[in-house]
């Protein structure tokens, strides 16, 4: 392996290196010893619990067992049920209304599939550094690409947090529920998660109210699905979408928008390193992201299903919003249907609220070199903390302004999220392809096949989109 | 727990630590350090860094030309929203 390039003289920091020395035997540790801090406690408290569950576990078949895995399992599965978000759910929604069972059903599984190819990626790489993908960036490239990159993320979380809000208003709004009360939930359930000060008990919180994405299962249900058409659809890609290619383009931009975004993978990378995962935990975090995948795949279907018998009526839904959806389904699956959904899309919101604020707050700590973990009390890392509320906070109030362009916002956010992926995909593939970051545990030629092959599917989505903006009578014909 | 000998000797491992059997002290700061490693202690990282890679031209271009894509691309979606929000007659 090589060495790490050598630091300038004037640097302060000594050379990092990929290691996975205990710390009890590094050279410093009688320093270190010194320097403690609630957050290293906290994490030596959740390594131990593995520890000992690995220990219990020992000689079991499955990936460590299933202790270890229950302990592990968090990232992966936050950040793709954190990505079945309320936009994403609404794409899906108006896939399932306007096309039906057909092209869409196979389509949304690949583009899980891209999603995993990614997120695996961020578990390696968090893993074998202990460091955000903000400061990796900013390490290994400098703020000039740093603050690009960290540009790119602010945007695309701060008007995807938005949608959120729109999510929760518009959910509990089908029950009555006034916009301020209903946003002020929102805000109080994200505060909530974060007055711990630990990370465990946030994922664990959070994980709980995730679940819930599975609310769209039952939905589904009760919309009596063909079955024999969704196996057909899934081996088939058949029937194709008929329509206009412009509203086609912009829901194939929706749908990958919906699974692979920037957030994501500065999100995973962080919450595995705050999580305090190791190299020898790198399959149990696959294993976390895979769990994810399959449980968001099937929440997506699941509300692509539910939103059929709209199509199947040939109700116009191409003016939806979010609760309108709900109430329109409610002739076919009933009004505990209709509840279901909408109580999915709240649900959709509050989770990616939690997540995608907690994403920014990481980024904004890394760069600026200040405290920036859940294990943290909050008067110790108050700038991070406030990172993450302040977000959530200037969102939510961004929904109750009247004459906000909302619409707009919910129009952009997914296409913005596919526009931003390659850049951060290259960053990404960089970084897992950098020796002396990773060590053995760099990319691969198969890891970086099927990355470039991502990035080389999002730009020609993205051409797409663009040629059919600059050129609409194009995909008029 | 005893303080002659590392607290948590073997923990990495899963093993009990020395003297208990239900947990450990993480009061004492050796049975951190033997469940951490080394570069995931917060006063450790704060102390390290990987340090600038060295970036050729074609990386150099790379990285340029995805930054040319987004802008080009987000004057798109100004374009394709402004269209969305006022269609043409």
């Amino acid at each position: 392996m090589n060495r790490p390039e050598k630091q300038p003289d004037s640097s302060p920091y000594a050379a990092a290196r990929p290691t996975t020395d205990v710390a009890a035997e590094s050279p410093l540790a009688a320093n270190l010893a010194g320097l403690l801090t609630h957050e290293d406690v906290d994490r030596a408290r959740d390594r131990w619990r593995v520890s000992r569950a690995r220990w219990r576990e020992r000689g079991s078949k499955t990936i460590g067992g299933l202790s270890v895995l229950w302990l592990l399992i968090g990232p992966g599965v936050l950040v793709f049920l954190g990505e079945n978000d309320a936009p994403s759910m609404l794409s899906y929604a108006a896939t399932g209304a306007r096309f039906g069972i057909g092209f869409f059903l196979p389509f949304v599984v690949l583009t899980f599939l891209m999603g995993l190819v990614v997120q695996e990626m961020t578990v390696r790489l968090g893993a074998v550094t202990h460091r955000g993908h903000a400061e990796m960036i900013f390490d290994r490239f400098g703020k000039f690409w740093g603050f690009f990159s960290l540009g790119d993320l602010i945007l695309g979380n701060f008007l995807t947090l938005v949608t959120e809000f729109i999510g929760i208003r518009a959910g509990l709004g089908f029950f009555g529920i006034r916009p301020i009360i209903a946003v002020g939930i929102g805000l109080a359930v994200v505060i909530s998660t974060i007055a711990t000060g630990r990370y465990w008990t946030w994922e664990r919180i959070t994980l709980a109210l995730a679940i819930f994405n599975g609310l769209f299962v039952p939905a589904a249900l009760l919309s009596h699905p063909d079955w024999k058409a969704a196996g057909h659809a899934l081996l088939t890609w058949t029937p194709l979408p008929r329509g206009r290619g412009e509203d086609i383009l912009l829901l194939i931009l929706a749908d990958i928008g919906a699974t692979v975004t920037p957030w994501m993978i500065f999100f995973q990378q962080s919450a595995v390193v705050d999580k305090g995962m190791q190299p020898r935990d790198i399959r149990a975090g696959r294993f976390d992201t895979l769990l994810g995948v399959v449980l968001a795949a099937g929440f997506g279907i699941a509300a692509i299903l539910a939103c059929v018998p709209l199509y199947l009526h040939g109700i116009n839904s191409s003016q939806f919003e979010a609760a309108q959806f709900a109430e329109a389904l409610e002739p076919w699956i009933g009004h505990a249907g209709a509840a279901l959904f909408a109580l999915g899309i709240f649900e959709a919101g509050i989770v990616a609220a939690i997540a995608i604020s907690t994403s920014s707050a990481y980024a904004f700590g890394e760069v600026l070199e200040t405290g920036h973990s859940l294990n943290r009390p909050l008067r110790d890392a108050w700038p991070f903390y406030s990172a993450l509320l302040g977000s959530a906070a200037a969102a939510a109030g961004l929904v109750l302004i009247p004459g906000v362009p909302l619409e707009m916002i919910v129009l952009t956010v997914n296409v913005v999220a596919v526009l931003a992926m390659p850049p951060a995909l290259v960053f990404l593939l960089l970084l897992v392809n950098d020796a002396e970051v990773m060590g053995e545990q760099a990319n691969g030629s198969w890891e970086n096949a099927a990355g470039v092959t991502v990035v080389a599917l999002l730009i020609v989505a993205g051409i797409g989109f663009g040629l059919g903006t600059v050129f609409p009578h194009w995909i008029h014909r | 727990m005893r303080h002659d000998e590392p607290a948590g000797a073997g923990a990495r491992d899963g093993e009990p630590p020395e003297g208990t059997t239900a947990g450990l002290d993480l009061a004492d700061p050796r049975a951190v350090l033997s469940l951490l490693e080394a570069d995931q202690v917060v006063a450790a990282k704060q102390r390290s860094r990987f340090g600038h890679r060295n970036l050729t031209p074609g990386v150099k271009a790379l990285l340029w030309s995805m930054r040319v894509y987004v802008v080009v691309m987000l004057v798109l979606v100004v374009i394709s929203v402004l269209r969305a929000i006022h269609p043409a007659p």
